[in-house]
């Protein structure tokens, strides 16, 4: 049996599958000690607290490791490997369906894949938005990959967790619209009729050249590794309304000749641009899109009370079926949405698409700006809210 | 010929926040610095961003805007009726703002600005940054008819922030206004932005107001903006041909010749013969030259080296002016 066919059997139409996006918070413990700053108690007790509380086996090996700081390099690389391990078991606690490990071996998801590619200098930090910034690259040479950068992680986690597993990869689009280009387009003269269209012709060349030598080959050494579900991130997917085709083509070129679920993770957008652009995305069997950031937090199933959800009608019309994954909690927030608040809006969500296999449900992204206190909590809601819709819904 | 001598330049918007910085408010936010050291690294960072303008030669000063959040952010926080909570794409940017959100009253009232937006210390003469009332309404949640949002917005924020920034010493106030090239406005929607950019600059006593358009070709919109009652129109010109312009253009002009979302830097005697070209042709009553876009996505490190082209672009102007 194929992986997709693997896949899709054992997790994919499980209705109102839960799952994670991405990223949690680095520990402090994690974060210094890759830093080679100075371990305090309060570190060590948060390590030990967590430990206990996710029944991590043998946590006491950790304390032992960051008693040892300054490290060296094999030793900073073990406590990565416990920041993995820490983040499987917190997702698998919580009671998801289908987990990861938080990315805690990466530095971040534009950051990781750049760091391990041929053809990009950085070029410094740029803000995101209040005090979140991104270091930010150039693509100056010819794009490869330099190695598959996600391959020891997924054997790592692979070994180590007990739920399914989904491998978050950052997309093509993303990887190239967040980099500066000194080597497609470059021209200065300013003022002239002709230069829009020039720019697009480098950007498109620019964006599949990222999806052919770069994010392909690394699916294919995945997939080699036994992955089944590989989830395409996107954030920067709808960034230019004029490049939405740009973005479907180079999600189909990403995945071109290779057998494995693939899915997509969209936040932060307009969604309505996405339409018709990604009816090309037609080997995408789930859409993963971050909803509850633009929603009311009042109760309720009805399309008035939901008015973060209005765009579902045209994920259900997709003429492939995919799977929707609806996003029920605002990442940006510490407000934990209570457990009835998720209820209403699966149920909402289920009423649009009439289907509750087509309904997998998630946060609206990765949770890395919360604490893990506040991550936990919400994440928990999330399976209690699916739990009382599944109730709702007679679905055992 | 009727060009105007000498050109004006200078930065607007928000610039980008030095490494030191971003590391700082990375520790606020993680308990690990004071708000003092945080306060302290703001200040080096405008120090050495004055610094800079003065070493390039600019003719209006900005604080650069370091602190602000977004471009509407101490407005919000300053106002009454009026939240930040949404986060939202900034255009076609990798890049966010927390979309103003008006109460269920609708109106709201600017009190006081944070003190950082009117901080003394920055020689004189200013430049101050303010989003122009259409985007403002535009990105603005809630309160009705958005035509309606922008005339109140207009009189009971802007302006009010405006006649502040005059009185503190800005003597150029700087209106941001990507919306129309890039998301288009309608016909109807021109009398009331009439109305509002008049109410702003009628409170700028004293100042100089351009409103200046970006991330997007402004060619459509141009014969009309070009007869707002502000004193100059700002054109990025990464993203308008000038041969779209049309001719005379009957106001002054800011011509935005650098690219503030790209780290390949602009050869200065191109940008000064662009900008030579584009003065001959359009034959503005007043000049200025800038960056296209604000230049915090260019990062830093390529935004210093921008500022330092755009300082070699005035010199050379001058001196043919001279």
């Amino acid at each position: 049996m194929s992986a997709v066919r693997q896949a899709e059997a054992s997790v994919l139409t499980r209705p109102l599958l839960t799952h994670e996006l991405g990223s949690l918070a680095k520990p402090n413990w994690r974060v210094k000690a890759v830093a080679g700053s100075p371990i305090e108690d309060r570190d060590l007790e948060d390590a030990r607290a967590w430990g206990e509380r996710l029944d991590v086996e043998d946590h006491q090996e950790l304390l032992e490791l960051l008693r040892r700081a300054p490290l060296d390099r094999a030793g900073k690389d073990e406590v990565k490997r416990w920041s993995s391990r820490y983040g499987v078991r917190f997702l698998e606690t919580v009671g998801l369906d289908v987990v990861y490990d938080g990315e805690q071996q990466r530095s971040e998801m534009y950051q990781w894949a750049v760091a391990h590619a041929e053809g990009f200098e950085w070029r410094g930090i740029v803000r995101a938005f209040d005090n979140k910034y991104y270091s930010k690259a150039a693509v100056t040479g010819p794009i490869g990959l330099r190695e598959p950068y996600h391959d020891e992680e997924f054997a790592f986690v692979r070994d180590v967790a007990r739920a399914e597993l989904k491998v978050p990869i950052t997309g093509a689009y993303t990887i190239a619209d967040w980099s500066f280009d000194e080597r497609y387009f470059t021209d200065t003269s300013f003022g002239a009729g002709t230069r829009a269209e020039t720019r697009r012709a480098a950007r498109r060349a620019f964006i599949l050249d990222v999806a052919r030598d770069l994010i392909r080959p690394n699916l294919d050494a995945l997939i080699s590794l036994g992955a089944g579900w590989l989830q395409i991130d996107e954030p920067g997917g709808s960034t230019d309304p004029e490049e939405l085709d740009l973005f479907a083509e180079s999600f189909n070129e990403s995945v071109r000749g290779l057998d494995a679920v693939f899915s997509t993770h969209l936040c932060f957008s307009d969604y309505d641009l996405f339409f018709p652009g990604i009816e090309a995305m037609s080997q995408c069997r789930q859409f993963a899109v971050g909803f509850a950031n633009y929603d009311s937090r009042d109760l309720g199933t009805g399309a008035s009370d939901r008015p973060g959800y209005r765009v579902l009608p045209k994920f259900r019309d997709l003429p492939y079926g995919p799977v929707l994954g609806v996003g029920v909690l605002d990442i940006h927030t510490d407000f934990v949405e209570p457990p009835e608040l998720v209820r209403d809006r699966v149920l909402h969500s289920v009423q649009v698409f009439d289907d509750p296999t087509r309904i997998h449900v998630i946060p609206d992204c990765g949770l890395r700006t919360r604490s893990w206190d506040v991550a936990f909590a919400k994440l928990r809601n999330l399976v209690a809210g699916v739990e009382l819709a599944k109730r709702d819904l007679g679905l055992g | 010929m009727n060009r105007p001598a000498p050109p004006a330049a200078y930065l607007h918007g928000i610039y980008p926040r030095s490494e030191a910085v971003v590391a700082a408010t990375r520790d606020l936010e993680r308990g690990r610095v004071t708000s003092e050291r945080v306060d302290e690294a703001y200040r080096a960072d405008r120090e050495a961003f004055l610094r800079a303008q003065r070493d390039a030669g600019l003719d209006f000063l900005s604080d650069g805007l370091l602190r602000w959040q977004d471009l509407f952010r101490p407005l919000v926080e300053g106002s009454k009726g009026m939240e930040a909570r949404v986060l939202v794409r900034w255009f076609d940017n990798n890049s966010f703002y927390r979309a103003p959100e008006l109460g269920p009253e609708g109106g709201t009232v600017l009190g006081e600005v944070p003190p950082w937006v009117l901080e003394d210390g920055i020689p004189e003469p200013q430049v101050a940054s303010l989003p122009s009332p259409y985007l403002f309404s535009r990105v603005t949640l809630g309160g009705g008819d958005p035509d309606d949002v922008m005339l109140g917005l207009a009189r009971d924020v802007l302006a009010p922030a405006a006649a502040m920034l005059a009185q503190s010493g800005h003597r150029l106030v700087h209106l941001e206004e990507p919306w129309i090239p890039y998301a288009g406005i309608d016909d109807g929607s021109w009398p009331a932005l009439e109305r509002a950019v008049a109410t702003v600059r009628e409170a700028a006593s004293g100042a100089a107001v351009v409103m200046h358009t970006y991330y997007g070709d402004a060619a459509p919109h141009a014969d009309r903006l070009r007869r707002l009652p502000v004193d100059a129109i700002g054109i990025d010109f990464v993203e308008t041909p000038l041969d779209a312009l049309p001719t005379p253009w009957e106001s002054g002009l800011v011509a935005g010749c650098l690219d503030g979302r790209s780290s390949v830097l602009e050869d200065p005697g191109e940008v000064t013969a662009f900008v030579r070209r584009a003065a001959d042709r359009l034959e503005p009553t007043a000049l200025y030259v800038s960056s296209g876009s604000e230049l915090e996505l260019a990062g830093p490190e390529m935004a210093g080296r921008k500022l330092e082209v755009l300082g070699e672009v005035a010199r050379q102007l001058r001196e043919e002016a001279a």
